[in-house]
C-alpha cells in the first residue's frame, strides 16, 4: 500500500493551494508540481485498484466518525477504475498543456494549473465519496474550476460561454440541494449506503421528486439533453486540453453520479427506461447537430455529448453486459476524445476562427497530427481494429440480449451520421489541396504534447488489438456497480465493527 | 505457431514496414511490398489445407479461423488477382506521390479479404469486413478527386451495409449465444419466422452493397473510377466478390430453410437481373473508360447475383464460375485502362484512338478480356453465360432469360466501344509518341488474359473446386452429368464441348493466315490510314475520319424511358433533406443562455407532470 484513497483528494487540493506559494520560489515549479502530483496520483490509484480487485473494496472513514454519521470514502473496483482513469487523463492533460501556449507566462499558467488541480480533485471526489452532501460539495468544486477554465482565454466569447456554464451550474446546484434536503428530511441520513438501505421506507412521491431533482441537477454536469446547452459553447471557447479534460474527466464524474443514484440509491425500476429514452434523445440530437457544425471543437463537443448519451443508454439497459458496455464506452471515450481534442487543437492552433473549412490539406503539412486525428476519428466511429469497435459491439450485443432491436437500429443510424461528419474532416485534412489563403498556418506542437498524443494513440491500438487488456477490470467494475447489497454492507459493516 | 496466424502477421507487419520504408528512396519499398503480398499468398497455397483451423478467445468472444471449400474458391480469386495486380501496381505507381500509403492500403485490403474468407465466426468476419471497407475507402479518395461526394457516398453505403450486418450479428448472438457461422447455420431453421426474415435481409443489405446490387449500387461507378486503376482492378475484381461470397452463404445456408422461402430467391434474382440491365445500359453511355468499366462491373455482378439467387446447382455453378471469370477479365480491363492512362494521360474513349500499333500487347490483353466479357466462345465468359441461360430456362425463368439476354447483347455495344475507342480507328498525330507500357504492367495483364482463355477451354479446372465447394454447401456432385474437364452437358442430353470449338477456331484462323500469306504476299502494299478516297475526295492530313462521339444514339432513344429515373437522385434528395433537418436540430442550441435555462425548467416540469416513466414499479 502506497497510501490511502483520501490522498487522491487531499493531495491535489493541497497542491492547488500551494502552487502560487511555490511559484514565488521558482516560476517553473508552477508547471512542474502538478505533473508530479498527478503522476503520484496515477501510481497511487493504479496500485489501489490492483489491491482492490483482489482484496475487495476499501472503505475509509474520515476523522474517525463512523459510516452513517461521518463521511466515508469508497474505493471499489468501479470507483477505483474511474479514479485511475481520471488521474491518468489528468496526467496526460498536464503533459499536453505543459507550455501549451508558448506565450503563456507565469500568471495565466498559475491560474490554469490551480484550476486544473481543483477540477481533478473535485471529479475524483465525486466518484469516491460515500456521502451525498460531500458529493454535492465536490460537484461545486468541479463546477467552479470548470467555469474558470472555460473563461481562460479572457475574451468576450469565453466570458459568455463561461457565464452560461455558471448559470446552468447554479441551477444544477439548487436542484441538487433541494433533492438532498428532501432525502435528509425523509430519511435523516446523508450517507449514500445508509440512504440506499432505507430507501424502501420512503414515500414514493417524495422519492420520485427527489430523483427528478437529482437527475436534473447532475444531468446538467453529465450533458444530458436538454440540459446541456452550456456544453458546446464551453468546449468551443475553452482551450483544447481543457476540452479534453471536460470530456474525459468532468462528464465522467457526472455520469457516475447519475448511475450511482439510479443503480444504488433509488429503487425505481422505471428509471432505467428513462435512462434509455433520455440517452437516445441526447445521442440523436447531439450527433445530428454535429453534422452541420463549422467549428472543429464545437463538432467535437457535440460528438462528446452524443457519446455520453450512448453511455447512458448502455447503463439504462441495466444488465451486467449493459453496464460493462457502458464502462467500456466511458473508457474508450476517455482515451479517444482527448486524442481528438489534442490533435484537433494542434491542427487549428494558428487559426483565429478554428473552422473546419480551414483544415484543407493539413495532412501534408502536419502529417503526425493529422494521423493522430484520423486515428481518433476512426476509433471513435467504431471501425475495427481500433478501440471504439469493441465498446460499440458490446453495447449492441447487450441491447440485443434484451431484445431492444429499435435501440440497435437507432444507434446504428446515428453511427452513420457520426461517420459522415468525422470523415468529412479527415477528407479535408488529407485529400484536399492546401491553399495559402484559406488553410491554417501549420504549427509544430512541442515534444511533450506529441508524447501525450502518442500515449493515447498507443492505448487506442492496444485496446483495439487486445481488448482483454481492459475487459477484466471493466467486468469487475460492472459487477461492483450491480451489487447494491454489497455496497451497503461494505460501508455500514465497517461502521458497526468500529463501534464494538 | 499456426500458419494461419503467421499469414496475417506477415501481412500486417509487411504493411507497416512498407509504409515506413516508403520514406526512403530506392527499390526497397517495392521489394517489401511485393514480398508482403507474395510471401503470405505462397504460404497460403503451400501450407494451408482445407479444414485446418485456428481458434482463440478475445473480449469474451470465441474466434475461429479456417478455410472451407467455398472460401477456397474465393481465396483463389483474391490471391491470384491480388498477386498480379501487385506486380502491376509496382510499375504503375512508380514516381507517384504517397506510394507508401497506397501500398499500405493495398496490403491491408488483400489481408482483410483473405481474413473474411478465413473467418469462421461472425466477429472476425465483421472486423475484416470493416478493415476492407476503410482501406478501400482510403484508396477511393487517394487521388483527392471529389472526396466529399464520391468518397463519402461510398463510405455511407458501406457503413449502412456493414451496420445492417452488425445488427444481424448481434441479433444472432443474442439468439444462439454463439458467434460461429456454423452454429448460425445449424440453429437457423429453429428461429421464429420474423427472425428468419430479418437476419437474411440484414445480411443481404450488407453483402448487396459490396456486390453493387440494385438499388445499393450507386456508390460503385464513382468509387471504381476514382481509385487508382491498379487498385480498381482488385476493387472490382476481388473486393466485390466478397459480397458474392456472403450472398452465397446466405442464399444457400439460410434462405433454403425458410418455409415458403423460394420467393426470396426470385426477388434477389430479379434484383440481379435489373442490376445487369441498368449497369449495362449506363455503361454504354459512358465516354470515360473508367466509368464504362465501373458500370460494366455492376452489370456483370448482376449476372452473378442472378445465378446465386436462383440457386439451382447449375445456376449456382454458373454464378461462381462467372465470379471467377469476372475477376479475371475485369481485373485485366482495369489494368488496361490504367496502362493507357499512364501512357497517354487520359482515359477518355473519345480522345484516344488508334493505339493498336503503339500498344499491341495491351491490345491483345484487352481483346481477350473483351471477348471473355462479351461471352463469345472459346473464352471463359461463354461457359458461364451458357450455364446461366440454361439454368434459367430449365428452372422456368423465361422472363429473366429475356432480361439477361437483352443486357448481354447490349453489352456488345460497350465492348465494341471500348476496343474501337482506344485501339482502332484513325491514328492521330497527337498519340504518335505513345509507347507500350512497361513489361511489369503488360505481363500481369497478359497472364490474366491467357488464363481466361485456358479456363474457357478447360472450365473443369475451376469447376472442380467450385463443385467441391457446392458439395459442402449441400449440393449433389455435378461432375460427370453437368460438366467434365472441357465439356458442359445440359438437361436435354446435348453437350457443349469446348475443345472442338477451339480446334475449329484455330483451324479457321490458321487457314486464313496461310491463305492470306500465300495469296496476298506479293500484292501487299503498306498504306497509312489516310490513303483512301471517298467519293473522289482525298482526305487531308488533319481531317478526322473516325468518330467516337455519341455512339449508339438511336439505341439510346429507344431505351431512354428506362434510364430517365435515376435512383441516385432519390438518394441525393434524401441526403439533402436530412442535412436540412439536421440543420434544424442544430438550432435547438440557440447559444442563448435564457433559452437553455428555459429548457431546464421545461425538463423538470415535464418530468414532474409525467411521472409515469418512474412510477411503474
Amino acid at each position: 500500500m502506497v497510501g490511502s484513497p483520501v490522498l487522491l483528494i487531499a493531495i491535489p487540493l493541497l497542491a492547488a493551494f500551494v502552487i502560487p506559494l511555490i511559484g514565488m520560489i521558482w516560476k517553473e515549479l508552477v508547471r512542474i508540481i502538478p505533473g508530479l502530483v498527478l503522476a503520484y496520483m496515477l501510481i497511487l490509484s493504479a496500485t489501489l485498484l490492483y489491491y482492490v480487485s483482489y482484496n475487495g473494496t476499501i472503505v475509509e472513514t474520515i476523522a474517525g466518525w463512523q459510516a452513517p454519521w461521518g463521511i466515508n470514502l469508497d474505493f471499489s473496483p468501479l470507483t477505483g477504475f474511474l479514479a485511475t482513469l481520471m488521474s491518468a487523463l489528468g496526467f496526460l492533460v498536464w503533459l499536453f498543456s505543459y507550455r501549451f501556449k508558448r506565450n503563456v507566462d507565469f500568471e495565466p499558467a498559475k491560474k490554469y494549473f490551480i484550476f486544473l488541480m481543483l477540477l481533478i480533485a473535485g471529479a475524483i471526489g465525486i466518484v469516491i465519496t460515500g456521502d451525498i452532501f460531500n458529493q454535492f460539495v465536490f460537484i461545486e468544486i468541479t463546477g467552479i474550476s470548470a467555469y474558470a477554465l472555460t473563461a481562460f482565454y479572457t475574451g468576450r466569447n469565453s466570458a459568455e460561454a463561461s457565464f452560461k456554464y455558471l448559470m446552468m451550474g447554479a441551477m444544477a446546484s439548487s436542484f441538487l440541494l433541494v433533492a438532498i434536503a428532501i432525502l435528509y428530511s425523509q430519511l435523516g441520513t446523508l450517507n449514500m449506503a445508509d440512504i440506499a438501505s432505507k430507501m424502501h421506507t420512503m414515500n414514493p412521491t417524495y422519492k420520485i421528486i427527489a430523483l427528478i431533482f437529482f437527475i436534473t441537477g447532475i444531468g446538467i454536469e453529465a450533458e444530458i439533453f436538454p440540459l446541456n446547452g452550456w456544453a458546446p459553447d464551453a468546449y468551443t471557447e475553452a482551450p483544447g486540453p481543457v476540452g479534453a479534460a471536460f470530456a474525459g474527466i468532468v462528464v465522467k464524474a457526472g455520469v457516475y453520479a447519475i448511475i450511482r443514484m439510479i443503480f444504488t440509491l433509488f429503487d425505481v425500476p422505471g428509471a432505467y427506461d428513462f435512462l434509455i429514452a433520455i440517452g437516445l434523445i441526447t445521442l440523436i440530437v447531439a450527433e445530428t447537430s454535429a453534422l452541420r457544425q463549422e467549428k472543429l471543437k464545437r463538432m467535437l463537443a457535440y460528438s462528446s455529448i452524443g457519446q455520453m448519451g450512448l453511455v447512458i443508454v448502455a447503463f439504462g439497459i441495466g444488465t451486467h453486459e449493459g453496464v460493462f458496455a457502458a464502462l467500456f464506452l466511458m473508457l474508450n471515450h476517455a482515451v479517444i476524445k482527448p486524442l481528438l481534442f489534442f490533435s484537433g487543437s494542434s491542427l487549428v492552433f494558428n487559426s483565429k476562427k478554428k473552422q473546419i473549412a480551414e483544415m484543407n490539406g493539413l495532412g501534408k503539412r502536419m502529417p503526425l497530427m493529422a494521423a493522430f486525428f484520423s486515428l481518433g476519428a476512426f476509433a471513435i466511429v467504431g471501425l475495427p481494429p481500433f478501440a471504439g469497435f469493441w465498446s460499440k459491439l458490446s453495447v449492441l450485443s447487450a441491447a440485443a440480449n434484451e431484445g431492444l432491436l429499435l435501440i440497435i437500429v437507432l444507434i446504428l443510424i446515428v453511427s452513420v451520421i457520426e461517420i459522415v461528419y468525422y470523415f468529412r474532416v479527415v477528407n479535408r485534412i488529407f485529400f484536399q489541396e492546401y491553399s495559402k489563403e484559406q488553410s491554417v498556418v501549420p504549427h509544430r506542437p512541442r515534444i511533450n504534447a506529441m508524447v501525450a498524443m502518442f500515449v493515447l494513440a498507443i492505448a487506442i491500438l492496444i485496446i483495439g488489438f487486445y481488448p482483454d487488456a481492459v475487459t477484466g477490470i471493466l467486468h469487475n467494475a460492472a459487477k461492483d456497480l450491480m451489487n447494491t447489497d454489497q455496497y451497503i454492507n461494505n460501508v455500514l459493516q465497517l461502521g458497526q465493527s468500529l463501534t464494538r | 505457431m499456426s500458419t494461419i496466424i503467421l499469414i496475417f502477421i506477415i501481412f500486417l507487419g509487411g504493411a507497416i514496414l512498407t509504409f515506413l520504408a516508403s520514406a526512403l528512396k530506392g527499390i526497397l519499398k517495392e521489394v517489401l511490398f511485393l514480398a508482403s503480398v507474395f510471401v503470405p499468398v505462397v504460404l497460403f497455397f503451400t501450407n494451408i489445407s482445407i479444414g485446418q483451423t485456428f481458434s482463440f478467445q478475445a473480449a469474451g468472444f470465441a474466434f475461429q479461423w479456417g478455410i472451407t471449400p467455398l472460401s477456397y474458391v474465393f481465396a483463389l480469386i483474391v490471391a491470384g488477382l491480388g498477386l498480379m495486380a501487385a506486380i502491376y501496381a509496382v510499375s504503375a505507381m512508380r514516381n507517384k506521390e504517397n506510394t507508401g500509403f497506397f501500398y499500405f492500403n493495398y496490403i491491408l485490403t488483400i489481408m482483410s479479404m483473405l481474413g473474411i474468407l478465413f473467418s469462421r465466426d461472425l466477429v472476425s468476419f465483421f472486423i475484416f469486413w470493416e478493415i476492407m471497407t476503410w482501406s478501400s475507402y482510403l484508396m477511393v479518395v487517394y487521388q483527392g478527386k471529389d472526396v466529399q461526394t464520391v468518397g463519402i457516398k461510398y463510405f455511407i453505403f458501406s457503413a449502412v451495409g456493414a451496420y445492417a450486418m452488425l445488427m444481424a450479428i448481434v441479433v444472432v448472438y443474442s439468439l444462439t449465444g454463439s458467434m460461429m457461422i456454423d452454429s448460425l447455420v445449424q440453429s437457423f431453421p429453429g428461429f421464429s419466422f420474423d427472425m428468419q426474415l430479418l437476419i437474411p435481409i440484414l445480411l443481404l443489405i450488407g453483402f448487396g452493397v459490396k456486390s453493387a446490387m440494385m438499388p445499393l449500387h450507386v456508390w460503385a461507378p464513382g468509387a471504381y473510377s476514382h481509385a487508382p486503376m491498379a487498385y480498381s482492378s482488385i476493387f472490382s475484381g476481388a473486393l466485390s466478390k466478397m459480397g458474392i461470397y456472403g450472398m452465397v452463404i446466405v442464399m444457400v445456408s439460410l434462405i433454403s430453410h425458410i418455409p415458403e422461402g423460394h420467393w426470396f430467391r426470385e426477388v434477389i434474382a430479379w434484383l440481379g437481373g435489373i442490376t445487369a440491365v441498368m449497369g449495362t445500359l449506363w455503361a454504354i453511355k459512358q465516354d470515360d473508360a473508367k466509368k464504362l468499366l465501373a458500370y460494366s462491373s455492376i452489370g456483370q455482378l448482376g449476372y452473378i447475383i442472378v445465378g446465386v439467387g436462383i440457386g439451382t446447382p447449375l445456376a449456382m455453378m454458373s454464378g461462381l464460375f462467372l465470379a471467377v471469370m469476372h475477376a479475371l477479365f475485369k481485373g485485366t480491363l482495369f489494368m488496361v485502362v490504367g496502362a493507357i492512362e499512364r501512357q497517354t494521360g487520359t482515359s477518355n474513349l473519345t480522345e484516344v484512338t488508334g493505339l493498336i500499333r503503339k500498344m499491341p500487347w495491351t491490345f491483345l490483353a484487352s481483346l481477350f478480356s473483351i471477348i471473355a466479357l462479351a461471352g463469345i466462345p472459346p473464352l471463359g465468359g461463354f461457359i458461364g453465360k451458357w450455364m446461366l441461360y440454361e439454368s434459367l430456362i430449365v428452372s422456368d425463368h423465361y422472363l429473366l432469360v429475356i432480361v439477361i439476354f437483352f443486357s448481354s447483347t447490349a453489352a456488345f455495344l460497350y465492348c465494341y466501344k471500348f476496343l474501337f475507342g482506344f485501339f482502332l480507328g484513325q491514328e492521330e498525330t497527337e498519340w504518335s509518341h505513345v509507347k507500350e507500357a512497361p513489361a511489369m504492367m503488360v505481363v500481369p495483364m497478359l497472364i490474366l488474359a491467357v488464363s481466361t482463355f485456358v479456363l474457357g477451354v478447360f472450365p473443369g479446372l475451376i469447376l472442380n473446386p467450385i463443385n467441391e465447394a457446392m458439395q459442402t454447401l449441400g449440393y449433389a456432385n455435378t461432375q460427370g452429368h453437368l460438366w467434365e474437364m472441357s465439356v458442359i452437358f445440359n438437361e436435354w442430353g446435348n453437350q457443349v464441348a469446348m475443345q472442338p470449338i477451339v480446334y475449329t477456331i484455330i483451324g479457321i484462323f490458321l487457314f486464313f493466315l496461310t491463305f492470306l500469306t500465300i495469296k496476298g504476299y506479293k500484292e501487299t502494299r503498306y498504306v497509312t490510314t489516310k490513303d483512301i478516297s471517298s467519293s473522289g475526295e482525298v482526305p487531308k492530313e488533319h481531317e478526322n475520319l473516325t468518330f467516337s462521339m455519341n455512339f449508339m444514339q438511336p439505341f439510346f432513344r429507344a431505351v431512354e424511358p428506362l434510364m430517365r429515373r435515376q435512383i441516385d437522385k432519390y438518394y441525393n434528395g434524401f441526403a439533402n433533406g436530412m442535412e436540412a433537418l439536421f440543420d434544424f436540430t442544430r438550432r435547438i442550441y440557440t447559444g442563448n443562455g435564457q433559452t437553455y435555462a428555459m429548457y431546464v425548467v421545461i425538463f423538470v416540469v415535464l418530468l414532474l407532470l409525467l411521472k409515469t416513466p418512474f412510477s411503474d414499479n
